[in-house]
């Protein structure tokens, strides 16, 4: 027979003994000791319970039979002070009956020890308990952990929450000619509404629904809706102010996260309203004087999706008379389930407008409607309403406009020159670079295509015909090309001095700003004033490209010898 | 005749170690203790400290290996708990006995 003992793989634990009988105490402490564990001991219940409090031992093995308390409630004081920790119990019994050692683990025991005591089982018994109450404490360490996150990822969005409200505060969406239904949460949900009136009485609006949820589809709404109200404080038209949202959002937001959105301009002074719709379910055009719905779809793709190249700022126009209302939603509403799991869907939608006796009671039926749909399971925290009526202007009263947000019109009172000479003249291309610095200035950057044009005109100007001395006469013929850029070739290899500048001159203007640009070439110059009359004759390409810069510019005066040019380019907000 | 099961008994020296002879001892004082408390209780006509006694008896003797021992104070037991002593006199004078022979063979280990 197998008498050696297994010594305890883990580290040494301290175990309760509690029996009334001495030599079993004894037994029981020899085993004990000799798997490496310290030994407390009790000889009654009562004793017991005062050791477990004082000692705070890992594992009990407790007799079922002692004065002054026995083991079954010794047990049940243990249990609760031991809360919610696990301090295994073992009881000692020679009772044989399942039904008694049932009861056993019935009061509170863990396990139960029969005698003769088997040193091997006990053992082995140690050991397991042992590896449950470490099991245990990894548990409940864990859950700790876990709620501590919890709370910390609760606050986080409270305080998320509040920066937002800050960022996207309500603007004018209380103004008489506006009815809206939005949840407090709609910053985890994604949604955004935004409203503001322009200098001009305009009002903008912006209905922005983010994928996703939660809080990286409220990181989006912060910058969108600054430059929203940013913008439309300073006259910017819708146009622009979308292009530079788009820019924004493309810049600023994951592959796959994007906004669709609609935004509009309310023109009381035009009686119209514009609109630009990306990735939203269609929106309703109600005509006060039919009653009739004009449906009115999305034309683009949602915002943060496409590159400033490739996005189109197109919008739809609409005349409106008073009392003509515009209906815009998230696709919460379309998408709103009824506890069954039915879809709310566009059919109920029209037959709410359908069955209206009186507009102005609209759109408290389309919400009492859904709200009676979605019923009781009411996840009415992701349905986003505006209803905007055209009104007379001078029931709205005047539009408080908010200077406080960003600097979102960028420079407007700056020079820059930039020179290129020698050997870098014939190398470098300057362009991109002094484009990117036009582009500080938002309405510029819409006019990016025809900067770049005018700038590569006026820089090869310079540089082939003011530095290299070439003529545009060379250009004429059937081999003309072949022979110009023959010479061009040759001028270029021979040039080591020449030079080009460039300087750029923005000043703010009463409605926009105004852009300076001079060129100025090393070269001998050209006599201007004779060709100042031949100036609307295009000959082919083969002019100074005079008639584009002009189609552009206001203005282009020669100085100097002909060999300074300078072009301006103004450009205003909109006054619609 | 011996009363003790010698190979229990070895295992019980491999598991108590140098602390066997002070197990021996603690069984002896603790066995003439409640032997003289069975005397006690018995005269006193408490059936219930008989079976309790006997119960306490038991589980010592069997610690100690010894089984016939054990088995005397186990009737000993089930009387009082059956709180009828007839004949539990006899009992413990048997018991008494072997207790004596048991213990000059722990004390010749």
């Amino acid at each position: 027979m197998d008498t050696s003992v297994s010594a305890s793989a883990e580290a040494p634990l301290k175990i309760l003994i509690a029996d009334d009988n001495q030599t079993d105490r004894m037994i029981l402490s020899a085993i004990v000791k000799k798997m490496g564990h310290a030994v407390v001991t009790a000889e009654d219940g009562l004793v017991a319970v005062e050791q477990f409090k004082a000692e705070q031992p890992d594992i009990i093995l407790l007799d079922v039979m002692m004065p002054n308390m026995n083991g079954q409630d010794a047990a049940v004081q243990i249990k609760q002070l031991a809360g919610e920790d696990m301090v295994p119990i073992i009881f000692l019994t020679s009772l044989q009956d399942a039904q008694d050692l049932a009861a056993c683990l019935d009061s509170g025991g863990d396990d139960f020890l029969t005698k003769p005591y088997n040193k091997v089982i006990l053992q082995a018994k140690i050991n397991a308990f042992s590896r449950m109450r470490r099991m245990n404490s990894t548990l409940t360490k864990q859950r700790d952990v876990i709620r501590a996150n919890n709370e910390h990822l609760m606050h986080e969005q409270e305080v998320a929450k509040a920066v937002y409200d800050n960022v996207a505060h309500s603007g004018c969406l209380d103004s008489p000619n506006l009815k809206y239904m939005l949840s407090p949460f709609s910053v985890f949900n994604g949604d955004v509404l935004l409203a503001a009136r322009k200098p001009s009485g305009s009002m903008h609006l912006l209905l922005g629904d983010f994928t996703g949820h939660g809080l990286p589809a409220a990181i989006g709404a912060m910058p969108l809706a600054e430059i929203f109200y940013g913008m439309t404080a300073k006259g910017f038209n819708m146009a622009d102010i979308i292009r530079e949202i788009n820019m924004k959002l493309k810049n600023v937001l994951p592959v796959g996260i994007f906004c669709c959105a609609c935004m509009v301009n309310l023109s009381f002074r035009k009686q119209e309203i514009e609109v630009w719709m990306g990735g939203l379910p269609d929106y309703y055009l109600y005509r006060s004087k039919t009653g009739q719905l004009e449906n009115v779809a999305s034309s683009h793709l949602p915002l943060g999706v496409l590159s400033s190249h490739a996005f189109d700022a197109t919008t739809q126009k609409f005349k409106l008379d008073l009392g003509d209302k515009f209906y815009m939603w998230s696709d919460g509403i379309i998408e709103a389930r009824s506890p069954q799991g039915d879809l709310y869907g566009e059919p109920r939608l029209q037959s709410v407008f359908k069955n209206n006796q009186d507009p102005e009671q609209l759109f408290d039926e389309i919400v009492h409607d859904v709200n009676h749909f979605v019923g009781e399971s009411g996840k009415d925290d992701d349905t986003t309403l505006l209803e905007v009526t055209m009104i007379d202007e001078a029931n709205l009263g005047k539009a408080a406009i908010d200077l406080t947000s960003g600097a979102v019109n960028g420079p407007t009172d700056w020079r820059m020159a930039y020179s290129l000479r020698g050997d870098t003249l014939k190398t470098f291309n300057p362009l991109p670079v002094m484009l990117n610095i036009l582009h500080d200035v938002p309405t510029l950057r819409s006019k990016s295509g025809e900067l770049y044009t005018l700038m590569a005109e006026l820089f090869s100007n310079a540089l082939e015909h003011g530095v290299l001395g070439l003529s545009s006469e060379l250009k004429k013929g059937p081999d003309g090309f072949a022979r110009y850029y023959g010479e061009r070739s040759k001028a270029m290899a021979a040039m080591t001095e020449g030079s080009v500048e460039f300087v750029f001159d923005h000043r703010p203007t009463e409605k926009g700003g105004s852009l300076l640009i001079r060129v100025t070439d090393s070269g001998k110059g050209f006599d201007y004033q004779k060709n100042i009359d031949n100036q609307f004759k295009s000959e082919g390409y083969s002019g100074r490209g005079i008639p584009l810069i002009r189609s552009i510019c206001e203005s282009i005066e020669y100085k100097g010898d002909g060999n300074i040019v300078e072009v301006v380019i103004k450009w205003q907000t909109d006054i619609s | 005749m011996s009363h003790l099961n010698l190979d229990e008994i070895n295992e019980l020296k491999d598991i108590m170690e140098d602390g066997f002879g002070e197990l021996v001892e603690a069984f002896i004082a603790d066995s003439e203790e409640k032997l003289s408390a069975l005397h006690d209780a018995l005269a006193q006509g408490n059936a219930t400290r008989v079976g309790e006694l006997g119960h306490s008896l038991k589980g010592a003797s069997g610690n100690i290996c010894a089984a016939a021992l054990a088995d005397i104070y186990k009737q000993i037991e089930h009387a009082g708990r059956d709180q009828n002593l007839d004949g539990v006199a006899d009992m413990v004078s048997q018991a008494e006995a072997v207790f004596q022979e048991v213990r000059v063979e722990l004390q010749a280990l």
